[in-house]
């Protein structure tokens, strides 16, 4: 830990990444009660108002709505879905891609063929067309669906983590010091393939960001008046040549928050797995 | 003859800036090379033998800084460009690593890495630049070089490669080679031939020589002085023949005096240790280097000596090297009381065992029909070079793998089956300790969770406190505190940790111990002092080893009886003194022959195996070794398989030799 914190001293780019990773998690904890206006508010007064204007700190849509509020509350939702989307999608990911790595054989081949047809969907597709059928998002379904696109991928991560550490002789160790196989698999190996995982875990909640506001610039994300970054920019995309503010600002909330996290992985893969 | 000098290096000191503070790497090294002289460089790792070559290269890591001088010819090769560094590294320093295979580009063919070096350096044209390569490989008189440039690395043996490695180093006739522990990955055997290959190029090819080594003996089989280096320090400088034959410094000392040599045995003597372990030595450390672990130190050690002069050609950093009211104890081992075995009943009977793989498609016979028994609180020595199935039958006994045909009985009971079959009180009774102790453990678990799991789960522990007191009784047991109860394996030194391997197996008191090569990823000192923990316990509790090691002086030293192996059979079996003294199988005489030993005096009879064992996927008519055999008869050795000729009571050898009439 000590050793971690003293590689981000030295990484600058890290540094910013988590730095704008804790000013969105601020903004989405405290951030609407700061907020002037709330976001269904219309300004009948200030509508597609430039950034400034009439209180309106990055200005308003063509209904009068702050962008502001509406991007900080927006925020709220991007995050729980994403935080929970990789957590849930790297715990299923290692179960599965443990049992398949660590039994091999048959089980091994059944479960990557699955995998295999399963990541030859695009997300995206299967996404929108679970979404589709569902009827409404709401977080909770698109949590689950975006989790399930994932697990394909993370799944073969947690694989080829354990394969490296499978062939180690401390697992043989173990095997004929008369441990079982689920704590062969979870309490011996498990913690020495963190590392790999805790970078993949992370590109996926990168990765969901863009999923969530995908899935909101094609209309199945969530639905209004809940404000969504993703159909924030389609809503706003008839007046972006009068207020290209409007389409500007929540595409780039989305992509700092993308980049943030993308720096923050690549700094945990430089520490977690390139110098062990 | 011309002595000019060729290699000047003066006052040398290299740091590294770690995130630990700055480490202090080589300090103030200072010696001179002449020309065809060869220079033999030992030390335990960590004392910047490799640091040494790098810096003589200007080849050193990118947080490493330089102070004083390495003047090639004259030219301070430290103040050089890397452009400059390019045209000479190569070219007139030529170097040869410690593993041909990962030296050698496994996607290109070993003529076209043999060319590079020409094209690149006298601007060849492609065409002669094959003609040198091949003919380089001739002058090494490796055989069929036309089809050998055709090939690709891993088409060939591992000596095979570290010749290719040798013969890139020599393209350019450069006036220096360092080698770099050219000879520690490979068996004794092709280590054996590779050492004779070199002598004889730098006689023919008129060159000074670095040769880099933890192993004394191999330094003393190819070297003229010898310099010892302990953590960044040049600490004795020397002739050979008065290094080894009037070491002065407490290091060079002990670490002649801790190699297990032909005719030490376990009943006779204890091996000398070095307590400690190499420490990384921080830039504001003075003192002597070897303070810490040195037995003859006083009060004035804690200022630095420096190199002096004490017989002709003799350099020693110690002040205490002429010191008189020293005892020189470390040159006479110790006595240990021989204690009365007994011999009732066999803790392991091998009963006709096959082992074999599956290759793509083809078989590998990795063991082919053992039959063997072990008395109990017994040490078995198995033998071999790499490949002859020593490991596989150590994993098959301890049920990491399946017996393909056979029966193994442990104390009676039949265990031929894997660890998921067995139960807890076979596994319990049926230890493996590892070659490598840092893979062996668990990184992520503390020591007290490494020697507490099997605890819980074999013996039936339930009570945290009744575990901790055993763990600390079994730690004092291998020599370690209590304080290492809560440290990770990572933090722990090579030997530490191999100590603990020895506590995990030691604490379910078992009656069977694998010791897998246990020792041949340490240090010499390391070594002997896990050797003495090994037989102090095997002793005390009566428990029966199989102990695995390529090292002949090794498995001498420890074992009872000795086994060895070739091509997955068994072709001598016996007590220690009837396999070390005639009549030999060929084989053993050619192991034997092979050791390296560490007296300039002493001349071996040179049988020398050429080439690797046959392809164990074919199935062997006659005898497996009827190939490389110098003592081969005629057509019965390639026809008939020899059956064990009995010598004695236990003594057998499978040779025609014996048979014949």
């Amino acid at each position: 830990m000590r050793r971690i914190l003293h590689d981000l001293k030295s990484n600058p780019l890290a540094i910013a990444g988590f730095a704008v990773l804790f000013l969105w998690i601020f903004l989405a904890l405290a951030g609407p009660s700061l907020m002037n206006f709330t976001y269904t508010e219309m300004d009948t007064q200030n509508q597609i108002a430039p950034p400034g204007t009439g209180g309106h700190l990055l200005g308003t849509d063509a209904l009068g709505r702050d962008l502001l509020a509406r991007i900080v509350t927006g925020s709220r939702s991007i995050l729980t879905v994403a935080l929970f989307t990789s957590f849930f999608s790297t715990a299923a990911g290692i179960i599965i891609g443990f049992s398949a790595g660590y039994f091999g054989g048959l089980v091994d081949k059944i479960f990557l063929r699955i995998l295999d047809v399963l990541m030859s969907i695009p997300a995206l597709v299967l996404a929108m067309v679970i979404l589709g059928v569902l009827g409404d998002s709401t977080i909770m379904s698109l949590t689950l669906m975006i989790s399930i696109a994932y697990i394909p991928a993370t799944a073969r991560v947690a694989r080829g983590t354990l394969l490296t550490h499978k062939g180690r002789e401390y697992v043989d160790a173990a095997r004929i010091m008369g441990e079982n196989n689920f704590s062969i698999m979870f309490r011996q190996i498990l913690p020495n393939t963190l590392g790999p995982i805790i970078v993949e875990a992370t590109a996926r909640f990168a990765y969901s960001i863009m999923m969530v506001a995908s899935l909101g610039f094609l209309g199945v994300g969530l639905q209004p008046p809940t404000p969504d970054w993703g159909m924030m920019v389609i809503e706003n995309k008839q007046i972006i040549s009068v207020a290209p503010w409007s389409v500007l600002y929540p595409a780039l909330a989305i992509a700092s928050l993308v980049i943030a996290i993308s720096l923050i992985s690549d700094f945990f893969s430089k520490v977690l797995i390139h110098e062990s | 003859m011309n002595h000019n000098i060729i290699l000047d290096v003066q006052g040398l000191s290299v740091n590294y800036q770690t995130y630990y503070g700055t480490v202090s790497a080589l300090r103030d090294v200072t010696f001179k090379l002449k020309e065809k002289q060869s220079l033999g460089i030992i030390g335990e790792s960590g004392s910047g033998k490799s640091t040494l070559a790098f810096s003589i290269m200007n080849y050193l890591a990118s947080n490493g800084s330089t102070d004083g001088n390495i003047l090639y010819q004259g030219e301070n090769i430290l103040e050089k460009s890397e452009r400059e560094m390019v045209g000479l590294r190569g070219n007139k320093i030529a170097m040869v690593y410690q593993n041909p295979y990962s030296s050698l580009n496994p996607s290109l063919t070993i003529g076209k890495q043999l060319d590079e070096v020409t094209i690149f350096h006298r601007n060849l044209s492609k065409k002669d630049a094959r003609k040198e390569s091949v003919a380089i490989l001739k002058d090494l008189y490796l055989g069929d070089a036309e089809g050998l440039v055709k090939r690709f690395p891993h088409q060939i043996s591992g000596g095979m490669q570290q010749r290719i490695c040798i013969a890139m180093a020599l393209l350019c006739r450069p006036d220096l080679m360092i080698l770099d522990e050219p000879t520690t990955a490979l068996d004794v055997t092709t280590e054996a031939v590779i050492l004779d290959l070199i002598n004889d190029l730098k006689k023919r090819y008129q060159m000074s020589m670095i040769y880099i080594s933890h192993d004394m003996g191999v330094v003393n089989k190819v070297s003229d002085n010898i310099a010892v280096m302990y953590r960044g320090e040049v600490v004795e400088y020397g002739d050979k023949k008065s290094m080894f034959h009037k070491p002065e410094h407490p290091y060079t000392r002990a670490l002649i005096n801790c190699i297990p040599r032909s005719g030490i045995v376990k009943e006779e003597y204890r091996l000398n240790t070095i307590p400690g372990y190499v420490r990384k030595r921080s830039i504001d450390e003075g003192g002597c280097p070897f303070l810490d672990r040195c037995g003859k130190r006083v009060e004035n050690c804690e200022s630095r000596y420096g190199l002096r002069e004490i017989a002709e050609d003799h350099f020693t950093a110690c002040d205490r090297a002429f010191a008189k009211d020293v005892a020189d104890d470390s040159l006479i081992p110790k006595k240990v009381d021989v204690i009365e075995k007994t011999e009732d009943g066999e803790a392991l009977n091998i009963v006709n065992l096959y082992k074999t793989f599956n290759s793509r498609g083809k078989k590998v016979r990795a063991v082919d029909g053992l039959n063997f028994s072990l008395k109990k609180n017994n040490v078995l020595g198995i033998v071999g070079e790499s490949g002859c199935g020593k490991s596989t039958l150590g994993y098959t006994v301890t049920g990491l793998l399946k017996p393909s045909k056979g029966k193994i009985y442990f104390d009676g009971t039949d265990i031929s089956m894997t660890w998921k079959r067995r139960s807890p009180e076979v596994l319990k009774e049926i230890q493996l300790i590892f070659q490598n102790p840092g893979r062996s453990l668990n990184p992520s678990f503390t020591i007290e969770q490494i020697i507490g799991r099997p605890m819980k789960r074999l013996l039936g522990i339930k009570s945290k406190t009744e575990r901790r007191e055993r763990i600390i009784e079994i730690l004092k047991q291998v020599d370690l505190g209590k304080e290492y109860l809560k440290r990770k394996a990572t933090q722990l030194s090579g030997g530490e940790m191999q100590r603990v391997a020895v506590a995990r197996a030691f604490v379910l008191s078992p009656g069977l111990i694998v010791c897998d090569e246990p020792t041949s990823a340490l240090d010499v000192s390391v070594q002997s002092s896990v050797l003495n923990l090994l037989t102090d316990l095997q002793q005390r509790s009566g428990a029966s080893y199989i102990f695995i090691s390529h090292d002949l002086n090794v498995v001498n030293y420890i074992s009872d009886y000795i086994m060895v192996m070739y091509l997955g059979r068994i072709v001598e079996f016996g007590k220690r003194d009837e396999v070390t003294s005639p009549p030999y199988h060929p084989y053993t005489e050619a192991l034997l022959s092979a050791v390296p030993d560490v007296d300039p005096a002493l001349t071996k009879g040179a049988v020398r195996l050429e080439g690797a064992p046959p392809n164990p996927t074919k199935k062997i008519k006659g005898c497996p070794f009827a190939g490389r055999c110098h003592k081969k008869i005629g057509e019965i050795c390639e026809n008939v398989t020899p059956e064990p000729v009995g010598f004695g009571e236990i003594h057998s050898i499978a040779c025609h030799l014996y048979s014949a009439d």
